[in-house]
């Protein structure tokens, strides 16, 4: 291949490196108008009364929304497709306030100090009701006034497969706790909304991954014809789920209708923790039988999942982990529950891999224990239970295709050398004293699209134009991760051409066609397949309108080099520009094609993860010694991004396993501070291995399958268990800090004293 | 105040109020938009400028500290239009992915390479251990840091 499967730079990375390319909160628009917002400073209660008159005074100030002067119309912020069925619970501005960070109402102003200024001048009356912060509080009751439904939400159990008989069977129970984790992308929440009131023209500028969602969502909170709403996606800096939902969208676009005006909003660092979304803290309980030679038969889980104060996506959410339960191991028997809990906490939404690592931390920290109960090597005890070829999620019947878990599983035993590293971690922790050594391993799979499971499709549109080169039009939403430039490489390589000959569009509602979002790891799969179908019609439609033009037969010519050519005819030679030209003089015509596509395959993908790391003992900090992330991928498009990718989300994951977490105090105040959300940096990151397994035999475009969400899949997990490997502990609860190490070792102490 | 200093290599005269976050002067009121604001505290390093030769955090920096010292933000690197080496070797490096922590990454490379020529990769990881990079695990950063001091 010419061109897939070798590294390109992103395809803006000289706007980034010279700072001119415009991020949504660098953009000014004529007569723009800034907003800040004011926040609930209690967790729950009702704002009996507001006074924004000193506010209103302030210099600079043009306007005050709040929660007595703005709709009230019920939404709910996950909404990403028309009819959806959601349960709606939020409003732009909420008078029974629910978390501290609950909007309440926002300043216009001519400035964004102006608006900051003047928020603070805001004298706000609450009614306080009581309030939990934990779900085991909210399921006292103690909030059951929180919504007309209680707090209790989406009670979901589903089975799969037959139990098998537990006789003879070894039983292993554990728990797993996961923390608040905030997605901490560079780039903060922020949103440019637009505002013709001469014929209600409303324009949004955001960061997202959806723009069809958010026009939806807008056209149902103000009641307004779809037509009058344009979406258009900016560039993200990052997402990592952080801007699947929609929390400045409805504030700012209120606002600029309001005005009259443009306006921009832009959450600051600690106003994005607390008030857009973080993953939500879950607690699940597991029951796992092994025969005595550990193969898995039974798996039962239960997980209650703490949804913040408002619903977003939490149900479904939650009832996702039943459909991450087949796509790594092989087992008979499923049964699996779920709820979502409101409680007054920071609201709980999206985060890269869609439970999928959630869903890996539960199964591998079983898989450990049952390792150690079983006396078997944990590498060995995966390879015992982990999927084949074309084996069946037996969620949704679908084959896993050419998965190679397997495979992934034995090359990174012998490259990380397990067999050997496990000697070697033995003997370092008889002879040192201070620093413990230990080794985790983790595999996780995902998938590649919606399919079978919801609606999944996408139309890709190509057109020739006078320089020969092609206008490629998608529905894209570029994290940040490349998907602009891996969409040019694949239609490149399918049109023959180079990707700077290919120009890919972005999502804009009034541009770009119908789509689901850049999300569920679809993009790759699914605008990749579809926009080789779209190439190979662009490639017919020029051999056709050559065909007419010339009387010669279609099935005579052929393209070489943007050259049309005929093997009957040496004379001919139209060059891609030639094409155009003719048919926009003779034919009457654009050289114009738009394609389908429906996925129909959902193969196995996943990240098989190795983790050796170093507690130190004295201080309980973890140094991650060496990684290796083995990925069954199919095909590297972009190889490099491809790596970078993965390694980006072993610092994600790790940070998840070992010290990351928003800390919410008792009195419901959670920090929105960068100094108590630690963030592994250059200084402490490892240097990660990663393989590629590029075998393809799947129908991805040239063989792809998903890696975005996927090499974030094993991370955590596999930092888990090799602390827990280092102390001989089963810590269940991430992350593990210092704090938990060194409260762990005194407890240990205390009863060997015993 | 009347402030006098020199803005990538031009000298500027501005009127500006003094606690004034120099992050908001060069965003706001000269539209110098390159360096942004990833947490407003310091940590995350997106804001990163030069001055006087040193790496400083700009939403650390107010206005009236910069009275008679030399500024060099993003937007000053260019050289005679074209990217500069430390810009080219991110772009050929793949060490850019959303961007956003790229300009700050780009100041603090530049910064480390004008007091140290030829960083050890400890030396490299410890200058920019105040700038967060959210989407890579900074390999390929390290390795554009690496080749923009061999390549010199």
């Amino acid at each position: 291949m010419r061109c897939v499967g070798k590294s390109h730079p992103i395809h803006d990375a000289v706007g980034k490196a010279t700072g001119r390319l415009r991020y949504a909160g660098d953009m000014e628009l004529q007569g723009m108008l800034h907003m800040a917002l004011l926040f609930s400073t209690i967790p729950h209660g009702i704002v009996k009364k507001l006074d924004c008159s000193k506010a209103l005074e302030y210099p600079g100030v043009v306007d005050v929304m709040h929660c007595f002067n703005t709709t009230t119309k019920k939404y709910n912020r996950y909404l990403t497709q028309f009819r959806q069925d959601l349960i709606y619970n939020e409003c732009i501005f909420n008078t029974h306030v629910r978390f501290v960070g609950d909007r309440i109402a926002g300043v216009i102003a001519e400035t964004e100090e102006a608006a900051r200024e003047a928020v603070k001048l805001i004298e706000v009356e609450y009614e306080e009701y009581p309030y939990a912060l934990t779900t085991e509080e909210a399921l006292t009751g103690k909030i059951d006034n929180v919504f007309p439904e209680g707090a209790v939400f989406g009670d979901y159990t589903h089975d799969v497969g037959e139990k098998q008989d537990t006789k003879d069977l070894i039983k292993v129970r554990t728990n797993a706790n996961l923390s608040r984790i905030n997605h901490i992308c560079m780039e903060t929440h922020v949103c440019v909304a637009d505002y013709r009131k001469e014929d209600g023209q409303l324009t949004i500028y955001s960061p997202n991954q959806a723009v069809f969602g958010i026009r939806t969502l807008l056209g149902g909170i103000f009641d307004m014809d779809a037509n009058k709403i344009r979406v258009i996606k900016t560039t993200m800096g990052g997402s990592f789920g952080g801007k699947q939902e929609w929390v400045l969208e409805p504030v700012t676009a209120a606002a600029a209708m309001r005005v009259n005006r443009p306006v921009r909003l832009v959450y600051n660092r600690s106003e994005t923790i607390i008030s857009a979304y973080s993953r939500a803290p879950m607690h699940f309980e597991t029951e796992m039988d092994f025969t005595k030679d550990g193969q898995l038969q039974n798996v039962d889980c239960d997980l209650t999942l703490d949804a913040g104060a408002y619903l977003g996506n939490s149900i479904n959410y939650a009832r996702t982990v039943a459909h991450k339960m087949f796509r790594t191991y092989k087992y008979p028997y499923c049964h699996y529950h779920s709820k979502a809990v409101i409680t007054n906490t920071i609201v709980s939404g999206a985060f890269r891999g869609w439970t999928s690592p959630e869903a890996t931390v539960m199964f591998e920290h079983s898989m450990n224990v049952a390792a150690r109960r079983l006396n078997m090597d944990p590498v060995e005890l995966r390879l015992k239970n982990v999927m084949h070829e074309n084996d069946i999620d037996l969620m949704c019947g679908v084959s896993l295709g050419n998965y190679k878990i397997r495979q992934a599983l034995e090359q990174g035993r012998d490259h990380f050398e397990w067999n050997r590293r496990k000697e070697e971690v033995r003997k370092f922790n008889e002879t040192n004293k201070r620093y413990l050594r230990g080794l985790g391993v983790s595999a996780g799979g995902h998938v590649n699209n919606f399919y079978p499971g919801k609606t999944d499709f996408a139309r890709v549109t190509m057109s020739l134009n006078e320089s020969g080169t092609i206008l490629c039009n998608m529905t894209l939403h570029d994290h940040g991760c490349g998907t602009v430039m891996a969409m040019k490489m694949i239609a490149a390589e399918a049109l023959g051409v180079m990707p700077e000959q290919v120009k890919i569009g972005e999502g804009d509602t009034d541009v770009t066609p119908l789509d689901l979002g850049c999300f569920s790891s679809r993009t790759t799969y699914v605008l990749g397949n579809t926009t080789i179908r779209c190439a190979e019609a662009m490639l017919a439609s020029i051999i056709e309108c050559t065909a007419r033009y010339s009387g010669e037969k279609e099935e005579d010519l052929y393209i070489e080099d943007r050259v049309v050519y005929s093997r009957t005819n040496p004379d001919l030679h139209y060059t891609w520009s030639d094409v155009f030209d003719f048919s926009m003089q003779s034919l009457k015509q654009e050289v114009f094609v738009s394609e389908d596509y429906i996925p129909e395959s959902n193969p196995g993908v996943c990240g098989v993860h190795f983790a050796e790391v170093e507690v130190d003992t004295y201080t309980g900090m973890t140094r991650i010694v060496d990684y290796l992330a083995v990925h069954d991928i199919g095909k590297a498009i972009n190889p490099e991004i491809c790596r970078a990718q993965t390694q980006g989300a072993v610092i994600m994951g790790s940070g998840a396993a070992l010290t990351e977490h928003v800390l919410t105090r008792s009195n419901g105040k959670p920090s929105g501070s960068l100094k108590d959300y630690h963030l592994i940096n250059s200084w402490e990151a490892p240097n990660v291995k990663v393989e590629f397994i590029e075998e393809g035999g799947d129908p991805g475009p040239y063989g792809a399958k998903s890696i975005g969400e996927v090499c974030h899949t094993p991370v955590a997990a596999a930092v888990m268990g090799a602390v827990n490997d280092a102390l001989d502990s089963e810590i269940d609860t991430i992350p593990i800090t210092p704090d938990v190490i060194m409260e762990y070792l005194h407890q240990k102490s205390e009863e060997a004293k015993r | 105040m009347k402030l006098t200093f020199k803005l990538n290599g031009k000298k500027r005269v501005i009127e500006a109020e003094p606690q004034k976050r120099l992050l908001d002067l060069l965003r706001e009121d000269l539209h110098m938009t390159g360096t942004k604001e990833g947490c407003g505290e310091g940590e995350c390093g997106a804001c990163t400028v030069i001055i006087d030769g040193e790496a400083v955090h700009s939403c650390l920096t107010l206005v009236c500290q910069l009275e008679g010292r030399e500024v060099i933000t993003i937007e000053g690197l260019e050289e005679n239009g074209e990217m500069c080496r430390i810009q080219r070797m991110f772009v050929e490096e793949t060490a850019i992915q959303c961007g956003y922590c790229t300009t700050g990454m780009i100041m603090s490379t530049k910064a480390l390479l004008m007091h140290n020529p030829h960083p050890t990769e400890q030396e490299i990881r410890n200058a920019l251990a105040g700038n967060i990079c959210r989407c890579s695990g900074y390999t390929q950063i390290i390795k554009a840091v690496k080749r923009s001091a061999e390549e010199a």
